[in-house]
This record gives structure tokens, C-alpha cells and sequence, in this order.
């Protein structure tokens, strides 16, 4: 077998997440000798899926080599009293995005044929903390907090007996507009003012009462307040939310992959490639990159990497992120507090089955305004994504709340924990309790951006991704990206290929 | 496999992930083929990285779709195989009958599974190439299609027939290497599933998968994958059983019919 070395590589995928692992699946039929590699042991990068025992010692590492993750401040806390745990029971995942059905990621999945592979469950119902209805003060601080189901649907709005009536009506207006169709997308704006907050837009414009402002803002996963979201930011996002549901089948909009989210997909990504012939080292990071003259053995120009396994080798691309690639600027990140608890109880109650004929969903979304919190109305929401026994992350009779708040450090994590307290006593079961949580800052760009971002390449042949977008929800820009970094790479031959389209390989038939 | 059902309640059906491990040329790829495929390829090249197969095997009670991913024995960088093993509920780790290196790295992959693998999961030990030995010649050639058979002989059964193998050890003609009654201990010691087979003649080949899958856990199924799914039609009927929480993505051709109007 010709060693490493002496192999000329097309392209080395340093850094196994989902954005390296989705350009992997798309070079897997290329023809291309891809090389990938991974710094750490494992699979998934910043989309990771781990057992417990696993998730300690990434907590570790993440405090030992600030400079190799975009987290910091990971730790594992144990309740005490807590039982033991049987780690490999769990896989707890670093990404437990929501996937909305018409992300541009299921018909790329489905055209590459790895779909098959993969398993996709429901996120139902989405939840609101509020103060009880009813009650007379507009604070509601005396009275006992619930969880109130956020109408997603025209079919929601009506079947609701909370909303009084003269807010559905408001309510109506304001969803019909959004999902009018839109006759053309540059003859549009029919002078609409969308720079304004959220909360401004739906009142000025369709009366929306206050009271649904939170309920509609959490349907656009906007990690701010109403009052810090713009109208432009959060309109289409509601948008979407609606216009998702019923693709799949009735009564939701958003899917999850089973068994770990994005690992699961990196995964498939990865897969694919090693089906293709491309090699894979684990344990291997990239620690020097030197430009190779072109002259020097003619051709194309290449690069030559040193890896931390001490091999050497020569490519002519080099694919990372600014975490798996040496020499690179750290960009600008946002932090934000994230959570992993486990608690000892199903949480049945989040997850009925939304419509007939649907799914029993294995995903829930509970936001807790930052209002409800104690905390002023301008902070930001808590959104706890909540998973059941059926994502197989955890054993049956307990749950998986993936926290996330907008807010770095102690601060944010205090957030999360109060709202996970709170979910917690609502729950039927008296005697729930957390059976393990890890806690960590996470880096990355937050979506309120404007512009998407793009794939910068620093040379022309050493490509970096941007950061991971903080969305709780896939970020489609990824599929952009990749699909630029996979035409750098095949370059003239794009043309021949399309992106990420492919036929079922030999004996991996349809399921007829 | 043949798909019996002809009655209104279709079996339940679900999907089990089985990942192949051993050292190369074992004949891993050629256990699939002769599973998938009915069919035996002389020289076959060695797999490169990895290959994804299905194949359904029909039980009394169920219909069970094997995702097989069939692993590269020479892998350099011992890195793949994680990624295959992970969330896997059966595992067959192949050795060669007539070379017991091969038996020894099998060893090393069940005790990794054991280590890293899901809690549950099925793992078969199977003593490939039984053609090359006496036993194998003896044996017939006429590969086993029927999945509702009982698993034949494991590990509890056959002692009688490791004492007839140990006196044909030396016995010229007879390139065996590995006694049935070690591997077969040692199964045993491990809770393995145990099998001798020829992918080449066929001879126990099928009762491999039809003995794992009956092995895996109920539970694990209904867990695991979703019954109901793969039939596509239960997605779109509305039909879905209630305990399904399963999304078939191929529903999305009814999705993009809709598609422009609704966003």
C-alpha cells in the first residue's frame, strides 16, 4: 500500500463536523483522493455525539485546549445523590438542531441517497412559559407559571380557547398576510417597514394583542426579545415555521435525526466518503501548513501539512475550520450559554401527538421568555429543546433538555438552569429529577446577522469554513458554503457532476 | 428472501444496523455477497474503506431489513471502524478457519465492541472458508435460503462435532487451523452467537443473519426503528401506526408538488 506520503492528495478535510462531513459526502463520488482527518478521537467535531463517560472527558479537553474547540468553560455537573449512570445508555449531542422540513438539507440528503440511512423524527409542539390565564394582573406574578402550546397553525388558532376572540382575529390577519403568496420577489415591497422590532411590526401594523408577541417570536427561534428582533429578521422565520408544517406529514414542521442530530449526519457524510475510497485517520490534526513552490514538482500548486501523528504529506487543497486549521485568524464569535441535562422523567406531556394520522413527536421546543425569568422584558429568551427516549439518546423514562440562552458565562447558565427548574415542576412526576447535566459556552456566529456567511478562502487552495451558526435551527448557509468549497475543488469538472446528486450504489437497493 | 406475505396485516417490519469486522481477506465482503446476492466472486478485490448493502430477512413474525456496512479489513488507520460499530444493534466478526492470527484480531474487535459499542448489541463470531477444511467438502454445497428455518447448531449443540474436527486437524488435504472447539469456547465464554460457514459453498451463510436476527431484542426494535416504515404507503394513507415516530423523508415527493405556492 503506497504510504501517505508519497500519495499525492487532491484535497485533505481536516476537522470531521457537519459542514467538512457534508463536503465529504459531496467528494465521494468525485474521483478525488480525498484525505480526512480528525485532531480528536471521535466523530463530529462541534456536532459531536457522545456517551457520558465520553462527554467528561470532551469537557476536559475543551478546558485544556481552549484553542482546538469554539467552546469554553465545559463542565459536568452530578447532582448529589445522583446515581450512577450507565454511560453508554446515552449519546448527548453538541447539536441538536432542528432541521425544518424545507431546509435545503433533507432534498440534498435525499438526492445524495444517504437519507436512507438516517432517521428522522417530529418536533411537535412548541411551548410557552407564561403566567397562568386568566389571571388579572398583566405580570401574572402571583400566579402559578404554565406551559401554553404556541398555536403554529390557522387549524391552532381556531382550535385555541385561551386567545380571546377579538385576538384571533388580529392573529389571522397577521398570519394570512404572511403566507400570502408572493407574486414576485423583486416587485415586493409593498412599502413595508421591517427594520422596526418585532413587537412594534405586529402591533402597528396588525393589532396583534402584546400577550402573543413572545408566542409568535418563539416560532421564529429569534434568541433575542421582541423588542431586539427586527421585523426582518423574525417575518420570515415565522414564515418558514409555517409553511413547514405538513410536509412531512401532519401536524409539524421540523425534524430531528435520531441517535445525536448532526453527529448522526457527519457521520453519514463521512461514511460515504470511505465508501468512496477516501482515507480516514482519527488522532490526526493538522499542526503546520507550508506553500509548496509551484515549481517544485511542477503541476499544481500544493501545500504541504504536517500532521500531529508526525506523518507529512503533500495536497492540493486544504479544507478545515478555524479550529482544525493552524495559522488561521480566530474570527469574531458570539458566546452563548448552552446546557445538556438529563432528568428522570419522560415529560410525556410535551409530546402529544399534534395532529391525526402525525407521529408521536420525539422533539419539543419550550421557550421561557426572559420576563418570565424575573429578568426584564428586553432579555433574552431560554429555549430548552427537549428530547424523548425515542431519539435513542437516552433510556426510556428519561429525557434529554438541550438549553440555550443568549447570554455568556454564569449569567446564562443561571438562565438555563432556572428554566429547566421550573419545566421540571411542572411535570407530573413529583419526585423528577436532573440525573446529570454539562454545561459549556459555546463560539460561533449568531444568526441575527443580515447576510449569511460565506466561505472566505484565505488562499486559493486553503479553504476555511465560517463559524458554526448558533441557530437552534440548521442553517441552510451551510449547504452553501460546502457547495463552494466543493467547486473550488472540482473546478472545471462541476459542470460534469451535480452537487451532492447521486445514484444508489451497487446493493444498497430501495426498500421496495 | 422471499416475501411471504400475502395476508392484509403485513408483518411488522423493522431496520437493524450490522456492521462486519475482521482482519482482511477473511472473506467479510464474501459473507454478504452470498447473503445479498446469492453469488460467490473467486478473487474478489479487496474492499476499499467500506460498502452499504441491504438485504431483508423474513421471520415468523417480523420482517427484518439488514443495513449491513461491511468495514475494509485492511484499514490502515483503525479509524473507521467507530464510526460503523457506533449506534450498530449486531455486529459480525469474521475470522479465517485456516489462519489463526485472524482468529486473535477477531478477539480484539469483539473486546472493542464490548468496550465501545451500544450495551445491547448482537455480535456473531463466525469461523469463515469451513470449504477448505474436511468438514466443508463433506458439506453440502446448497446454500440455505429459507429464513423461517430455526438457527441450526450454536455454540450449546455441537461438541460432539469439535471432537470430530480436532481428529481431522492433521488429517492432509485439511487446511484448518482453528478448532471448531476453541473458537467455540470462546464464544461461549463471551456470549457470542458461533457459526462455521463457506461463503464460497454457501453452508451456514443464512443462518448467520436468520440466527441474529432472531437475537436482537424486541425491544431494541421497537425502540429502534420504527415498524411500519419502508412500505412508504403507511406515511401517506394515514394509516401511520400510532407508536411510530418514524418521518419518511420520501414523502417529500408530495411536498414539492406544493412547494412555491406555500412559501
Amino acid at each position: 500500500m503506497e504510504p501517505l506520503a508519497d500519495t499525492p492528495w487532491d484535497v485533505t478535510i481536516a476537522g470531521t463536523g457537519l459542514a467538512q462531513s457534508l463536503l465529504a459526502l459531496a467528494l465521494s463520488r468525485s474521483g478525488k483522493k480525498v484525505l480526512h482527518v480528525d485532531q480528536n478521537s471521535y466523530y463530529g467535531g462541534s456536532e459531536a455525539a457522545f456517551s457520558l463517560q465520553e462527554a467528561q472527558e470532551w469537557a476536559s479537553k475543551v478546558n485544556e485546549e481552549p484553542e482546538h474547540f469554539p467552546f469554553e468553560d465545559a463542565r459536568v455537573y452530578l447532582p448529589e445523590g445522583a446515581p450512577q449512570l450507565p454511560t453508554r445508555s446515552y449519546t448527548v449531542t453538541l447539536s441538536p438542531h432542528l432541521i425544518y422540513s424545507r431546509s435545503q438539507l433533507l432534498p440534498t440528503l435525499v438526492a445524495s441517497r444517504v437519507y436512507r440511512q438516517l432517521e428522522f423524527q417530529a418536533v411537535g409542539s412548541w411551548w410557552i412559559h407564561k403566567p397562568q390565564p386568566g389571571s388579572v394582573g398583566d405580570d401574572g406574578t402571583s400566579s402559578s407559571p404554565v406551559l401554553y402550546r404556541v398555536p403554529s397553525s390557522r387549524e391552532d388558532v381556531f382550535a385555541d380557547d385561551i386567545i380571546s376572540v377579538k385576538s384571533k382575529r388580529t392573529l389571522m390577519r397577521f398570519l394570512r398576510h404572511i403566507s400570502k403568496p408572493q407574486q414576485n420577489d423583486d416587485s415586493e415591497p409593498e412599502e413595508e417597514n421591517l427594520a422596526i422590532p418585532l413587537s412594534e411590526y405586529l402591533t402597528s401594523k396588525f393589532q396583534v394583542p402584546a400577550e402573543l408577541h413572545n408566542p409568535l417570536l418563539s416560532l421564529s427561534l429569534s434568541q433575542a426579545s421582541p423588542e431586539q428582533t427586527s421585523a426582518g429578521y423574525s417575518v420570515p422565520r415565522i414564515k418558514r415555521h409555517l409553511a413547514s408544517i405538513g410536509v412531512f406529514g401532519p401536524g409539524f414542521g421540523s425534524l430531528l435525526a435520531k441517535w445525536g442530530g448532526g453527529s448522526e449526519l457527519s457521520q453519514v457524510g463521512c461514511r460515504a466518503l470511505a465508501v468512496g475510497g477516501g482515507v480516514y485517520m482519527l488522532n490526526a490534526g493538522v499542526n503546520s501548513i507550508t506553500r509548496l513552490d509551484k515549481s517544485e514538482d511542477g503541476g499544481n500548486e500544493r501545500v504541504q501539512l504536517h500532521l500531529s501523528n508526525d506523518e507529512t504529506i503533500k495536497t492540493e487543497f486544504v479544507v478545515g475550520s478555524n479550529w482544525d486549521l493552524p495559522g488561521q485568524e480566530y474570527p469574531a464569535c458570539d458566546k452563548v450559554a448552552r446546557s445538556i441535562t438529563v432528568v428522570s422523567s419522560s415529560l410525556e406531556s410535551l409530546f402529544p401527538v399534534t395532529a391525526e394520522g402525525g407521529p408521536i413527536p420525539a422533539g419539543a421546543v419550550v421557550v421561557f421568555p426572559g420576563s418570565t425569568l424575573g429578568q426584564p422584558n428586553d432579555m433574552p429568551p431560554v429555549y430548552l429543546l427537549v428530547h424523548s427516549s425515542e431519539t435513542g439518546e437516552c433510556p426510556p423514562g428519561q429525557s434529554v433538555i438541550y438549553g440555550s440562552v443568549s447570554a455568556s458565562g454564569a449569567q446564562g447558565q443561571s438562565l438555563i438552569e432556572n428554566s429547566v427548574h421550573r419545566l421540571l415542576q411542572l411535570d407530573a412526576d413529583p419526585n423528577v429529577k436532573v440525573l446529570w447535566s454539562l454545561r459549556y459556552t459555546q463560539l460561533g456566529l449568531s444568526s441575527s446577522g443580515v447576510a449569511p456567511s460565506k466561505l472566505e478562502p484565505t488562499s486559493s487552495n486553503i479553504l476555511c469554513f465560517p463559524p458554526p451558526s448558533l441557530d437552534l435551527a440548521f442553517d441552510d448557509a451551510m449547504i452553501d458554503q460546502v457547495r463552494d468549497a466543493w467547486q473550488l475543488i472540482v473546478g472545471d469538472e462541476a459542470h460534469k457532476h451535480e452537487f451532492m446528486s447521486f445514484e444508489d450504489r451497487e446493493g444498497a437497493n430501495d426498500e421496495d | 428472501m422471499s416475501e411471504s406475505t400475502s395476508t392484509n396485516t403485513p408483518k411488522p417490519s423493522s431496520s437493524v444496523k450490522l456492521v462486519l469486522l475482521g482482519e482482511a481477506a477473511v472473506g467479510k465482503s464474501s459473507l454478504v455477497l452470498r447473503f445479498v446476492n446469492n453469488d460467490f466472486q473467486e478473487n474478489k478485490e479487496p474492499t476499499i474503506g467500506a460498502a452499504f448493502l441491504t438485504q431483508k430477512c423474513s421471520l415468523p413474525t417480523r420482517t427484518i431489513k439488514f443495513e449491513i456496512w461491511d468495514t475494509a479489513g485492511q484499514e490502515r488507520f483503525a479509524s473507521l471502524a467507530p464510526m460503523y460499530y457506533r449506534n450498530a444493534q449486531a455486529a459480525l466478526v469474521v475470522y479465517d478457519v485456516t489462519k489463526p492470527s485472524s482468529l486473535t484480531k477477531a478477539k480484539h474487535w469483539v473486546a472493542e465492541l464490548q468496550r465501545q459499542a451500544s450495551p445491547g448489541i448482537v455480535i456473531a463470531l463466525v469461523g469463515n472458508k469451513l470449504d477448505l477444511t474436511n468438514d466443508g467438502s463433506e458439506a453440502s454445497g446448497e446454500p440455505q435460503v429459507d429464513g423461517d428455518r430455526e438457527p441450526p447448531a450454536t455454540a450449546d449443540e455441537d461438541d460432539a462435532t469439535g471432537e470430530h474436527q480436532e481428529d481431522h486437524d492433521a488429517t492432509p488435504g485439511d487446511a484448518r487451523k482453528v478448532s471448531t472447539r476453541e473458537a467455540h469456547s470462546y464464544a461461549e465464554e463471551e456470549g457470542l452467537l458461533f457459526f462455521e460457514t463457506s461463503a464460497k459453498t454457501g453452508v451456514n451463510v443464512v443462518d448467520v443473519f436468520t440466527a441474529i436476527a432472531n437475537a436482537i431484542p424486541e425491544s431494541s426494535l421497537k425502540n429502534g426503528r420504527g415498524a411500519g416504515a419502508g412500505t412508504g404507503q403507511t406515511t401517506l394513507g394515514g394509516g401511520r401506526p400510532a407508536e411510530d415516530s418514524r418521518v419518511n423523508l420520501g414523502d417529500r415527493s408530495t411536498a414539492t408538488a406544493k412547494e412555491g405556492c406555500a412559501c
